[in-house]
């Protein structure tokens, strides 16, 4: 069963389309990597799932809920969590405010202004956990915005992964990273999403190769294939637009 | 443990202060200071807590404090029946509604686009207290008398310290609420929303109603404030709701610093004395108010209490000693050139002959006395520049961590 179903999506900034007739069903579970070159909309397509930009026509279904054109925190709230590309975290507040914030809402807080933070203990434990889980446990203390640029992912990470959402988009989780930050962010993204739909941009293919269940090519706001990882390395379309020598490279290496 | 303790202390001080300085001026001003500071903490709830730059907070400051005075005018008139007391609610519950209305509209945004609806709200609701004069009363304003009403355990408040100790109940009950407001989901987002609107939506959260949130809160705190207002002065003009007043709660909450709950109590004490006792002293306390605002923007981003709260570090660190000979060292030219500085501006200012100041005989029409302070002040200003090095490197070595125990990193 498919959790997240996109249907003829079309998307333009002024007269330039950016995605162009996506069509892309995701099933529940999957780990799904979305590759493609600089500018292929990867990121845009990122942006229409989770909100932050309208689409120009087409729609999206998230477990069978059309959610286009929705407002971020409603689609949010549905259980669709996300990362970004460039570091999005709370840098005034805490490590631990940063956690905890994210898990306000799916533990039933709201808008309220009649609870205490102090006292709610299932609140503070769960916060406690999910630093332990991504590593951060020493830096709780500290502003989130004085953590180093790979505590900061991780961050970034725990605070898409606290709602308990069923589906993540990661875009780009391990960019900018050196080869070792990279692997233990792999790990840890494996960890955190064991059970859960993962859908993610990814621009270094040794990790797209190895995480990935399907891979979906995105050229200039199209999808070229959509398929296995061991079929879209012969997919002589996807070597032709974009992979083949990074494959031949990969391959070789 | 230390916050119960710190509660305590604020209880404390705010029963024992008029019993100290029991003089009329000295009780007056106290009753300026719980205004201020209870009107101070809500503008922070707006620019510290939830990153909304308000120009136009007096707007609910003085239609609370309007409201509050028809409140007593219909007790006088026995129209309505109840204590006095409560007349800070009065003005809380009307600054609450006007929030209620304005911020349907103007929390969309924050930023410039939020600033200037705010300095325009502000300048409609200022203008218009000039032409509706039923409920704003013209240039005049609105007067009442606090005596009337129901006594509250035998006090009628025909007193000023009466009204001190009214004002202070109010003042504790108000500041409790505003802290426990930090400590709940919605004050915690409010901070959430201030560091990165965006990513707060995608935690579930709507930017607009979190702010929104937090903008009510601050204009019933400020009603409150304002409801105080009219209880110790009896009477409200346009200038409680014009720009100036919205400016002076601005200056108040930044100079004490906006990242600190306390910062805008700090700032609220030290320009409420600043405006009552400088004044007294010179008719220039405007530029001297100026001047402190410029410098703690420059040099003091995090205001007083952030200056104040620098010195954790060398504290825990046990270093807090090192800082107090380059302390001293420092401020014998510093204050010198501050002191040579306001003179000459004071001689710049004056038209008498001869004047004082602070016992020091001036003629503005002298080249000596022009000549000498001119001096003194490049002469204090050389020995401060050289002063100022080894303060900083006191500074350093005070907030370095040592290594090992006795090394000298």
């Amino acid at each position: 069963m498919s959790i997240l179903q996109l249907q003829g999506l079309h998307k333009q900034f002024g007269n330039t389309p950016i995605i162009r007739d996506v069509s892309l069903k995701i099933a529940a579970g999957e780990k799904h990597a979305i590759i493609g070159p600089n500018g292929a909309g990867k990121s845009t397509l990122f942006h229409l799932i989770t909100g932050r930009h309208t689409v120009s026509s087409g729609s999206i279904l998230f477990k069978g809920q059309p959610i286009h054109n929705r407002p971020p925190y409603e689609i949010a709230r549905l259980g669709l969590a996300r990362s970004f590309q460039v570091t999005n975290i709370f840098p005034l507040l805490s490590v631990f405010e940063n956690i905890r914030c994210a898990l306000l809402w799916s533990q039933g807080y709201k808008y309220s202004f009649w609870h205490l933070l102090g006292k709610a203990k299932a609140l503070n434990t769960r916060t406690e956990e999910l630093l332990v889980e991504i590593g951060l446990q020493e830096r709780r203390n500290l502003p989130a915005g004085e953590l180093a640029y790979a505590e900061q992912r991780a961050l970034e990470l725990g605070i898409a992964i606290a709602s308990g959402a069923e589906m993540i988009l990661l875009d780009e989780p391990v960019a900018g990273m050196s080869h070792s930050e990279a692997k233990n962010a792999v790990e840890l993204i494996n960890r955190v999403t064991a059970g859960k739909t993962l859908v993610m941009v990814e621009h270094d293919m040794n990790i797209v190769f190895d995480m990935a269940d399907k891979i979906t090519v995105l050229v200039y706001g199209e999808i070229i294939a959509s398929d296995v990882p061991s079929k879209i390395r012969g997919n002589a379309k996807v070597q032709e637009a974009y992979l083949g020598e990074v494959v031949e490279e990969h391959s070789h290496a | 443990m230390l916050k119960y303790v710190s509660w305590a202390l604020f209880a404390v001080a705010l029963i024992v202060l008029p019993q100290i300085f029991t003089s009329i001026l000295s009780v007056s001003i106290l009753n300026q200071m719980c205004i201020a500071i209870v009107f101070a903490l809500s503008y922070n709830m707006l620019l510290g807590q939830g990153g909304m730059l308000s120009f136009g907070h007096a707007v609910y400051f003085g239609l609370g404090g309007f409201m509050a005075v028809h409140a007593l005018l219909a007790i006088e008139n026995e129209q309505m029946m109840f204590s006095v007391t409560l007349i800070p609610l009065v003005g809380g519950l009307f600054g609450l509604c006007a929030a209620l209305f304005i911020g349907s509209f103007s929390t969309h945004k924050a930023g410039t686009v939020f600033a200037m609806i705010s300095l325009g709200v502000g300048e409609l609701i200022a203008a218009s207290s000039l032409i509706l004069v039923s409920f704003f009363g013209g240039e005049a304003g609105v007067s009442g008398d606090r005596t009337y009403g129901p006594p509250f355990l035998g006090f009628d408040f025909a007193q000023n310290i009466e009204v001190y100790y009214l004002a202070a109940a109010w003042l504790f009950l108000a500041t409790v609420c505003m802290y426990l407001f930090t400590q709940t989901p919605a004050g915690r987002m409010a901070n959430a929303v201030r560091d990165n609107p965006e990513r707060a939506e995608f935690i579930g959260y709507s930017a607009r109603r979190v702010r929104f949130i937090s903008f009510i809160f601050s204009g019933f705190f400020a009603g409150i404030a304002g409801g105080l207002f009219a209880l110790n002065y009896e009477i409200l003009t346009e200038q409680n709701l014009n720009a100036v007043t919205s400016g002076n709660v601005l200056l108040m909450a930044y100079i004490g610093g906006l990242g600190f709950f306390i910062g805008p109590i700090v700032g609220a004490i030290v320009l409420t004395l600043i405006n009552s006792v400088l004044s007294n002293y010179t008719d220039l306390w405007l530029l001297y108010l100026g001047l402190m605002f410029v410098l703690t923007v420059m040099f003091l981003p995090r205001g007083l209490t952030g200056f104040l709260m620098m010195h954790r570090t060398p504290w825990h660190l046990g270093k807090l000693h090192l800082l107090a000979k380059p302390y001293a060292v420092t401020a014998v030219p510093g204050s010198i050139f501050v002191f040579s500085m306001v003179c000459i501006v004071e001689m710049s200012h004056s038209n008498e002959p001869t004047f004082n100041v602070f016992g020091f005989a001036l003629d503005p029409s002298s080249f000596l006395s022009w000549g000498a302070l001119i001096i003194i002040a490049c002469l204090a200003f050389i020995a401060l520049r050289r002063t100022l090095p080894s303060l900083r490197d006191a500074w350093d070595t005070a907030n370095a961590i040592d290594t090992k125990p006795g090394v000298r990193p």
